[in-house]
């Protein structure tokens, strides 16, 4: 029996849907399995980092007072991270590429091993599990080491890089939900805006960047998740060159890219941008020469060991489907793409950027302290978010921002939520009336 | 031990639609997503139902009838909100089938769309479990539990796990029928549907008696078996004459 197209539908959308939900589940596993220690600890130590830099909220004052320091907070943090993108976008205008790259290294180096042992630290203070110190010390250095290398170095199984990734997520979430509440709304908020004008408005800093960066067909000097395909997915496939593949029509590739995690060793707090860019390449194959399975091995231009292959999925077609759900409106789609030689140093594949990952999950984490409720309704929201701007992504053509539509369905679901649902819900289920 | 009491409430509730889930849905990542999105459509239901009730609550816990018309235009509202996705599933089948057409692939085949209309319900089915027992679960992973007063026998946590056990069983699969009673025009199965939804809300309310959990939980397992029985029925049907008609043709 012939496969049905509901297998080859939309996988490009769960290839980042999934990582995204991996990371958004570990932040809150993580923020609910510490909380409990933080109520003695925490409080009498407010951590002053960049995102704090005015105001430093205490649960006493007004909430008038909080909301302006809070907003405060936001400005100064998203006017630093403009400043910093701007450095960025000059450095990488006058090809110090090479220190980008080495600064990114240096930035993951410190994030997973001071940030990440910290919380390491706690959670085996936290568990009592009985580790010795000069342990603890090489599996974190091992763990540190192995995961500068995969950020920008070849020869990496792309599945580790991708942990890696989703694991530098993890970490800078999970410091940042240690900001105080009303901060952290703010700052998601801001965030968003920023993100939308960076990405969008001309001469916007990650529009600049992204451009430069396509323009010279080269990497972005930035973390980045790469949703690719890891394993050949279909039957048939012997391992090694040979994947009997799905057949491919007018599938166009998409790259948000996002950009980096910019560290701050001197408050002790990574901060993050991010972006969604362009789609730096785009692929199409007309759906005509479709009928037989393709092949697409790419020749990355990390140059790794083993030959990646890259099966084509039809993800676009969904969504025109549902983005448009127009026949005509396709054709012309399809029309427009344009078609570049299949060889040349493309990768393939949704990219999205790593503080989409961070700030999605400080929203879900933020979720959690509240309430079970609540991470679930703004996990969903996020998630819709995502899949609302994969569609536009594919519909536009041009870089788009991941920030925008998730947070603001998230911040909206989240007061929804605790606002009108969780009595209803409380009263009706105590009563043990269901429907 | 605490820890695992927690997640013993959480797979009572969840474990089937867990392992439908996994051994189903997960491996065609179009399903996926109709889960995911009719998962937030019940999720939108509720928060547009909670929004209009908000300026009632609390109700007053002693008299049933406001309960009663909570429950009944809940479920009113549900069921419109079902035939809302039938007329978008609609149309995206269209779409699908016109996609396959391009891309030379078979059409949508009936259990393939069988297979939709089930994420869909395992969609509404989960949204049930999550909302009203799974996020209510937090304080059962701490030290103690809690009884309410009119079920003093079963911790309130084991019956809230039971009773979305039967709510997933019934959203889940009650969406298989009505899906295949719009396509087939059938009216049986049409009002089935909702007359069971309608049924299990009702039945919850015999919980309001002092020891009603006792007699309200079998019976919400005779209705989430029945709905299981007609729909295993209806498809058994579907297969066997779809059989008969391919074999003749």
């Amino acid at each position: 029996m012939e496969s049905s197209i509901l297998e080859s539908i939309g996988v490009e959308i769960i290839g980042v849907m999934s990582p995204v939900s991996i990371c958004m589940f570990l932040v809150v596993l993580l923020v609910y399995s510490l909380s409990p220690s933080n109520p003695f600890s925490s409080p009498s130590v407010p951590i002053r980092t960049a995102a704090n830099l005015v105001y430093l909220e205490t649960p006493s004052d007004s909430a008038t007072q909080k909301l302006e320091g809070s907003l405060l907070n936001a400005l100064v943090f998203v006017i630093l991270i403009a400043v910093v993108t701007f450095l960025l976008v000059v450095l990488y205008y006058y090809n110090f590429t090479n220190f980008l790259k080495n600064y990114m290294r240096f930035s993951a180096f410190f994030v997973l091993a001071t940030m990440g042992g910290s919380i390491f630290l706690s959670i085996i203070q936290h568990f009592s599990i009985p580790v010795d110190s000069i342990t603890c010390f090489l599996l974190l250095f091992n763990f540190t080491v192995v995961g500068v290398l995969s950020v920008f170095s070849g020869g990496i199984p792309i599945i580790l890089r991708q942990a890696y990734m989703v694991s530098l997520g993890i970490i800078v979430a999970t410091w940042f939900t240690k900001l105080p509440e009303w901060t952290t709304w703010a700052l998601l908020v801001a965030l968003a805006v920023y993100d939308l004008v960076a990405v969008l408005a001309p001469g916007g800093p990650l529009k600049l960047l992204v451009e430069l960066a396509s323009s010279r067909d080269d990497e972005l000097p930035a973390l980045v998740y790469e949703a690719r395909p890891v394993v050949s997915r279909s039957r048939g496939s012997n391992l090694g060159l040979l994947v009997g593949g799905v057949s491919d029509s007018g599938s166009v590739e998409l790259q948000a890219v996002n950009e980096s995690e910019n560290h701050r060793p001197t408050t002790n707090e990574g901060e993050s941008f991010p972006l969604v860019s362009h789609s730096r390449e785009r692929h199409s194959f007309s759906s005509e020469s479709s009928e037989h399975s393709t092949v697409v091995v790419s020749c990355d231009r990390v140059q790794n060991r083993e030959p990646e292959i890259v099966v084509d999925e039809e993800m676009s077609p969904l969504v025109e489907m549902m983005g448009l759900g127009n026949e005509r409106e396709q054709q012309t789609r399809r029309d427009n793409v344009e078609v570049r030689g299949g060889g040349g140093g493309s990768d393939r594949g949704i990219k999205l950027g790593l503080g989409d990952f961070v700030f999605y999950s400080v929203l879900v984490g933020r979720a959690a302290m509240y309430d079970l409720m609540t991470v679930y309704a703004c996990y969903l929201a996020i998630i819709s978010g995502l899949g609302c701007t994969l569609i536009l992504l594919s519909v536009c053509h041009r870089a788009l921002p991941a920030l925008p539509i998730s947070i603001a369905l998230g911040v909206v679901f989240y007061f929804l939520t605790r606002l009108l649902m969780e009595p209803f819900v409380v009263g009706t289920a105590t009563n043990l009336m269901m429907f | 031990m605490t820890i695992a009491a927690g997640i013993g409430y959480a797979l009572l509730a969840l474990g089937p639609s867990l392992s439908l889930f996994v051994s189903v849905i997960s491996k065609k990542p179009f399903l996926i997503l109709t889960v995911l999105s009719s998962t937030l459509l019940w999720l939108i239901s509720l928060i547009v139902l909670s929004g209009l009730w908000r300026g009632f609550l609390p109700l007053n816990s002693t008299t049933w009838w406001p309960y009663g018309l909570l429950l009944f235009t809940s479920i009113a509202f549900q069921e419109g909100l079902r035939l809302l996705f039938w007329r978008v599933y609609r149309r995206l089948e269209d779409l699908l089938d016109a996609f396959a057409d391009k891309v030379s692939k078979p059409r949508l085949f009936m259990t393939d769309k069988m297979q939709i209309s089930l994420a869909g319900g395992l969609g509404h089915g989960v949204a049930h479990a999550v909302f009203f027992c799974l996020s209510l679960l937090t304080p059962a992973f701490g030290p103690a539990t809690f009884f309410v007063d009119r079920c003093s026998q079963i911790p309130f946590f084991l019956v809230s796990a039971i009773i979305a056990l039967a709510f997933v069983t019934i959203h889940t699969f009650s969406m298989v029928i009505a899906f295949n009673g719009y396509a087939e025009g059938n009216k049986m199965d049409q009002l089935f549907v909702p007359v069971v939804h309608l049924a299990a809300g009702l039945v919850t309310l015999v919980n309001f008696a002092s020891g009603g959990c006792i007699v309200s939980i079998p019976l919400l397992y005779f209705i989430a078996i029945l709905t299981l029985i007609y729909c295993g029925k209806m498809v058994w049907r579907r297969l066997t004459e779809h059989q008969s008609t391919q074999g003749n043709s």
